[in-house]
């Protein structure tokens, strides 16, 4: 794994530009030199930074054990919120946090409520340990974990309130990819702000944004919703490159037709109400 | 003419079951003077339909009985719209509860020994 040298410096304590949060990076230079010999494991280990890792799961008993598996190594408190699934998701996390990791939380929906009513349960739930980062992150398996660092960066910087991964939509196939574009255009109708990749799941908010976000969306419509909010909070975004993986399972996932148009609908009542 | 027999029954019979469940708590006084408007407009047209035509020429349709359609077909929509906002009400304090109990029934490996030395 490589870290971009620069990115380290940026976050030197010395310098003191991490400035949204109530916390500062505390910890002298040594440690961000030790870090860089065991980059991989303690990242985040030596700064005086709680990062929550927020996964929303709904029946995802295929890859769930490994998507936590991959967030482990980054030694990060992991907020699992289980939407009420069907299968044994909730089981396999259990199990997991029981036997290797007790830096793990669950909180379980005892019914499906959608990917925006998890997201909101897993922000609130780390709003209350006092988070100076909440990262958000998909459970099928299309994320890089390293790329959590990748997202955290411009916060610890003070350059972002909001960071987005874009996912590099040429990696797509033809029908994600437009209906992406399709996400991406309607959300900027809507709310007035174009995003490079509206619907991406790998998101990271420093406390100020987490709590200043205001979503009432309970499907997949959180995440242009998410967007809304930082216009209407003036919330600071930065978006970084981040890799995609694809696979089959997690191609039969999220955004597609369907989802988009019952979004569109969505958004059009929300008007009138 | 029937019609306008089946019109009143209809609507004195509608009155007093808004006025029971208005009784029994299940209404709002709210929702019963809008009911009773409804009801009473019915009994209205049933015993003189011409004056929807007098209404309908004044608006600019032709017929009264259209003029009752189509007040008819908005009512019928602005119900609809109605009843979707508040099933989306119901729907999101149903949300509201669901995260409300995922929240406190919070599962770590660390709060599951304590639970477990305590007892």
């Amino acid at each position: 794994m490589k870290i971009n040298i620069k990115s380290l410096q940026d976050i030197d304590p010395s310098k003191n530009r991490f400035k949204n949060n109530h916390k500062q990076i505390s910890r002298s230079k040594n440690v961000i030199s030790h870090n860089l010999g065991k980059v991989d494991k303690s990242f985040f280990e030596g700064l005086d930074l709680d990062v929550y890792v927020v996964v929303p799961a709904y029946n995802e008993n295929k890859t769930i054990k490994n998507v936590l598996k991959g967030l482990e190594a980054k030694n990060l408190p992991i907020i699992l919120v289980d939407d009420g699934s069907d299968d044994d998701t909730y089981r396999i996390v259990k199990s997991f946090f029981d036997k290797s990791y007790p830096k793990g939380y669950i909180y379980r929906h005892v019914l499906n409520r959608g990917l925006g009513a998890s997201l909101k349960t897993g922000i609130e739930a780390a709003l209350r340990k006092n988070p100076d980062i909440i990262v958000t992150f998909d459970a099928d398996g299309q994320h890089d974990p390293e790329d959590v660092i990748k997202v955290c960066t411009p916060i610890m910087n003070g350059e972002a309130d909001i960071v987005i991964g874009k996912r590099d939509f040429n990696d797509m196939p033809v029908t994600k990819k437009l209906g992406n574009y399709i996400m991406n255009s309607i959300t900027w109708i809507f709310y007035g702000i174009h995003v490079h990749d509206s619907q991406s799941g790998l998101r990271a908010f420093n406390r100020k944004a987490g709590e200043s976000l205001n979503t009432k969306s309970r499907g997949y419509g959180i995440s242009s919703e998410i967007i809304r909010e930082i216009k209407r909070n003036n919330l600071k975004l930065q978006q970084v490159p981040i890799k995609t993986i694809y696979t089959e399972y997690s191609l039969s996932k999220g955004t597609n037709t369907q989802v988009g148009l019952k979004i569109l609908f969505k958004m059009i009542m929300d008007i009138f109400r | 003419m029937i019609y306008s027999i089946l019109g009143i029954l209809i609507g004195i019979f509608a009155i007093i079951l808004s006025f029971l469940r208005f009784k029994e708590g299940k209404m709002s006084g709210g929702m019963l003077a809008f009911w009773l408007g409804v009801w009473i407009i019915v009994i209205w047209i049933s015993l003189y339909p011409e004056s929807t035509t007098f209404l309908a020429n004044m608006i600019g349709i032709g017929r009264g009985l259209d003029l009752a359609l189509i007040l008819g077909l908005i009512g019928c929509y602005y119900l609809i719209f109605k009843m979707y906002t508040m099933i989306e009400n119901i729907e999101i304090q149903i949300t509201k509860i669901v995260r409300e109990i995922a929240l406190q029934r919070e599962y770590s490996q660390k709060e599951e020994k304590e639970k477990k030395s305590l007892k």
